[in-house]
């Protein structure tokens, strides 16, 4: 069974309509990784119900050891149950580290099981490396740097990471590991039920996968400058994401924000439209292949993150820029291609 | 009576704390003077718990832990309508993380007495961890939610509420006493207005130290937080920046070609 | 030792005035600048968050604050829109000769109504015959059946249409040495608003005529003592009018200084922002030491006028010197921005043109010369 001399990582994950979500995925490449330097075993908890065939899925991900909470009471999240399962296991078998998905049910459950481990917790990691003596060197955006953060004394070491950060591992069939199951946790006094959830379509090209980015910042100055970001974006085919400034302001939602406490986007391209450059807005556009920013700040900070800067008025420039784009489209006689 | 606690947290204005960077000369902090304000999460809590107070008999605590500016603050919330203020303010408490700063809050919670609701913004503008809403629901012994858009039924002591989720939102019963962090769908803040400042004259703000609160230097602050900064550095960027000049006809036409070239149109 | 800061209770009431006028008056200014009649929205905002009682006693509805909170408030929201800061001045400047000279049937009937924002005043002596000279009144009154009997027509009134409670000056048609204020209420027969004025700035103020015509008022509606209306009228213009009118300059000052300093940095030639350029930042600095100066003078009279003792002359000169300086630094924040000064979506350019109103207003500079001489000669 477990070496006791054997360090464990553990991956917490998370399953939505019968699919594993891919930030869990990447979160146990990485911890794939991690395990190999230190010759550590990597486990993943995963709850639910009618899961049977995702324990599978998670081993070819690269999992040595499956617990498998499958159970009617597993779905949907509760967050006592699941606190109570997660919490007695880690209590018993000691992993050095978990990891746990910047989801939104990730972002509630991952401060409960530190408050009950008693242990520290690092929210949105950008990098996860080894430091000295098996401590996990948290690294998060900070005042225009990288900030690293450690949990020197305390066990399990708690971070949360956003998709696409880490690459998403690939799949081998043929690897094997256990599967142990987990018992809905009996005699739990609960306060708190989710009774119902209500899904809403997302509207749109979603921003992770999206091969194309165009993302709007407070420059847009008013509602109607917002809207002109949206209407280039439409035209481009392209997803369309905000700045934390821009969802202060009222013009979109949470779920449009780009950044280290938002979504991560990995483009071919990626156009800034109105916005700085903010650091913790700029984290989320890992690895884009070209990136163009227009603002009319020359001083602005994107300036020297990207690869071409217009300097204008984006309510000036933004509509001369789909006119433009509407006249090449009617002149082809063709839509514009997707990429 | 409703007793209700909100937690505040006083922090840089966010647009003037966007400049504070490392200085790539010195690689260390360039700290400026920024304003503080209010977290504006947390004034949807406080909101939340003014509106509770406006159709029945309720009395909200406000507390805050900070160095003595933020005292400001608190006194901010008394003049929206808070009843009392609690400032938990001395240098054993400086640079706790998540952990520390919601075990210390708890414990002064747990002084002031027992709470029907304790509120807080789901995060705040200059850390945005959102643990301290839930880990001092642990730490109080309470349920939580987090990211509430709205309270749906407030009848009893079973509340239900829609929480955010990923695409849409889950409805969730909870028993009171309960631990809620909110977004910022979940009302429109009142601003101050002269005659709540008038009224805050006659009102409180107690401020607590380490001893106030009877317990180890060793739980809070710094010495309590299981999580420290190691390092911070700065970093180079990457990537060389041509500007694309010329009339607008001209940086558009540039811009429309270099997106042909990457692929994007 | 003389303590030039704000208190922190001031300090709070700044923050409300600011966080005030930037979330519910700023929204509207453009309408206000479009259509010069929209006034409506602003008015009722004033009412609703208190700003017309800060000066009325707690006893009558008000909050009792005083004149350097009404000041305060003033200048946070002509930072933002100094016509709104006009129309707030002129009613507060309506209410004064009730809170100073009214009966306490009359403060009863008057001051809560105008402390709750439900009515709204104004104070109405110019006329096409004399401003600067207001004994130029040729507004008339006799006395018939134990009621007066007004005749006249007063120009240049701010809140002309708005207001439903007008203190307005009228001479003994008998006696051109005589001269009775009276309290006029919308709806009285006989009295109606007319005429509405476009004035090239404060655009969304309402500036208008009112005219009496055989206009019957009773006599309970005598403000302070017949034959001594002069006084009535002239002490409220004199303190709580020119402290208006500071607060309007103040802010609109405050606004020249910010756009100008974000046009200096973001503006680039020869390769850096114009901030750089010392030929600009001197003309920062000129804004600057003007609204230095002109803080310290305004919130000085309020500050002798709150301790209850007269002030007029104090305010006289902070008047004259912060008008003045509003003009001086709307026109260097325009010429600051080039071309851009010209053009009407830079804010700028409205600074230009609510500067022109505020010279004339409760008193010329001209005015201010002759009362600051006085007092010097004196």
């Amino acid at each position: 069974m477990i070496g006791d001399d054997q360090d464990l990582l553990w991956v917490i994950a998370e399953q939505a309509g019968g699919e594993i979500l891919p930030v869990c995925l990447e979160l146990i490449g990485h911890a794939r990784k991690l395990a190999i330097d230190l010759g550590a075993r990597v486990e993943v908890i995963l709850l639910g119900s009618k899961i049977d065939h995702l324990a599978g899925r998670l081993i070819s991900a690269g999992a040595d050891l499956v617990y498998l909470g499958n159970a009617p009471d597993f779905e949907p999240y509760q967050p006592e149950i699941f606190t109570e399962s997660i919490t007695s296991l880690a209590m018993r078998n000691r992993p050095q580290v978990i990891l746990i998905g910047s989801t939104f049910m990730g972002r509630e459950l991952a401060p409960l099981l530190a408050a009950k481990l008693g242990t520290g917790l690092t929210a949105h990691c950008t990098n996860l490396v080894w430091g000295e003596n098996r401590l996990l060197e948290q690294q998060i955006p900070a005042y225009g740097g990288i900030m690293t953060i450690v949990c020197p004394e305390k066990r399990p070491q708690i971070a949360t990471v956003a998709r696409g950060v880490f690459p998403i591992p690939d799949l081998e069939e043929e690897r094997t590991g256990e599967i142990v199951p987990v018992e809905i946790p009996q005699g739990l006094e609960t306060r708190v039920k989710t009774l119902k959830i209500v899904h809403s379509e997302p509207e749109g090209v979603p921003l992770e996968t999206a091969p194309l980015v165009v993302a709007g910042g407070a420059g847009a100055g008013s509602f109607e400058g917002w809207q002109e970001i949206q209407e280039l974006a439409d035209t481009l085919k392209a997803a369309f994401g905000s700045t934390r400034p821009a969802v202060d302001e009222g013009w979109t939602d949470l779920e449009t924000m780009i950044g280290q406490s938002g979504k991560m986007v990995n483009p071919e391209v990626y156009i800034g439209i109105g916005l700085s450059g903010e650091q913790q807005h700029m984290v989320g556009i890992s690895g884009a292949k070209t990136m163009i920013a227009i603002n009319n700040d020359p001083k602005a900070p994107v300036f020297d993150q990207v690869d071409y800067g217009i300097i204008a008025d984006c309510r000036v420039f933004v509509p001369a820029l789909v006119r433009k784009l509407k006249e090449l489209r009617e002149s082809s006689g063709s839509a514009a291609h997707d990429v | 009576m409703l007793r209700i606690v909100v937690c505040v947290k006083a922090v840089p204005e966010p647009k003037a704390a966007e400049d504070i960077k490392i200085d790539p000369v010195t690689k260390s902090l360039a700290r400026m003077e920024v304003p503080l304000v209010i977290n504006p999460l947390d004034r949807n809590a406080l909101e939340a718990a003014l509106l509770i107070k406006e159709h029945d008999e309720a009395h909200i605590t406000v507390i805050s832990m900070g160095p003595p500016p933020a005292g400001d603050i608190v006194k901010e919330c008394l003049a929206l309508g808070a009843d009392h203020g609690i400032l938990l303010s001395d240098p054993a408490f400086a640079g706790a993380d998540a952990f520390a700063t919601a075990y210390t809050l708890a414990i002064a919670i747990k002084k002031i007495g027992q709470q029907d609701l304790v509120l807080c913004g789901r995060a705040s503008s200059d850390g945005a961890t959102e643990w301290v809403g839930p880990e001092l629901a642990v730490f109080l012994d309470l349920p939580v939610v987090t990211m509430v858009r709205e309270f749906a039924e407030t009848e009893n002591a079973t509340w239900q509420v829609k929480a955010d989720i990923e695409h849409g939102y889950r409805i969730v019963q909870v028993q009171l006493p309960a631990v809620f962090t909110v977004t910022q769908d979940l009302n429109v803040p009142r601003t101050l207005s002269f005659s709540g400042i008038i009224k805050s004259r006659k009102k409180e703000i107690t401020t607590w130290s380490l001893e106030d609160l009877a317990i180890p230097a060793n739980s809070v602050g710094l010495e309590g937080s299981p999580t420290i900064v190691s390092k911070l550095e700065y970093v180079e960027s990457k990537r060389e920046c041509q500007i694309i000049d010329g009339t607008l006809e001209e940086k558009v036409e540039q811009l429309i070609s270099k997106l042909i070239e990457a692929g994007a149109i | 030792m003389i303590d030039f800061t704000f208190t922190e209770e001031q300090e709070l009431f700044q923050k409300a005035a600011r966080e005030f006028a930037e979330t519910k008056i700023a929204p509207h200014v453009p309408e206000m600048e479009e259509n010069d009649e929209t006034w409506d929205p602003v008015i009722k905002e004033l009412c609703e968050g208190e700003m017309m009682a800060i000066t009325i006693p707690e006893e009558y509805g008000g909050l009792g604050l005083g004149y350097t909170v009404r000041m305060i408030a003033l200048e946070e929201i002509a930072r933002v829109s100094v016509a709104t800061a006009m129309m707030m001045q002129v009613g507060g400047l309506g209410i004064d000769p009730i809170i100073l000279f009214g009966t306490d049937e009359q403060k009863q009937k008057y001051l809560p109504g105008l402390a709750s924002g439900e009515h709204f005043a104004t104070v109405a002596v110019t006329e096409p015959t004399g401003g600067s000279d207001p004994k130029g009144c040729r507004t008339t009154y006799r006395k018939e059946n134990g009621s007066y009997v007004l005749n006249g027509r007063k120009c240049f009134i701010t809140n002309s249409h708005i207001a439903d409670v007008q203190v307005v000056l009228a001479m003994d048609e008998d006696n051109p040495e005589a001269y009775s204020t009276f309290i006029l209420e919308k709806g009285m027969e006989g009295f109606e608003p007319t005429h509405i004025e476009h004035k090239i700035g404060m655009r969304g103020c309402n500036t208008g005529e009112i005219e009496m015509k055989d206009c019957e008022v009773p006599a309970e509606n005598l403000l302070g003592p017949e034959g001594k209306g002069m006084r009535v009228s002239m002490t409220a213009i004199s303190e709580c009018g020119r402290a208006g009118m500071i607060g309007c300059a103040l802010g609109l000052q405050a606004a020249c200084l910010e756009a100008a300093v974000k046009f200096a940095n973001e503006r680039i030639l020869y390769g850096k922002p114009i901030s750089k350029l010392q030929a600009q930042q001197f003309k920062i600095a000129d804004i600057k030491i003007d609204l230095e100066a002109g803080r310290l003078l305004g919130y000085r009279a309020s500050a002798t006028h709150d301790k209850g003792e007269r002030a007029g002359n104090e305010y006289a000169v902070a008047k004259y010197f912060t008008t003045e300086a509003a003009q001086r630094a709307a026109k260097i924040a325009a010429d600051m921005h080039g071309g851009y000064g010209c053009m009407e979506e830079y804010a700028v350019t409205r600074y230009v043109r609510d500067s022109f109103v505020l010279g004339p207003s409760a008193g010329t500079s001209d005015i201010m010369k002759v009362i600051v001489s006085r007092w010097a000669l004196s």
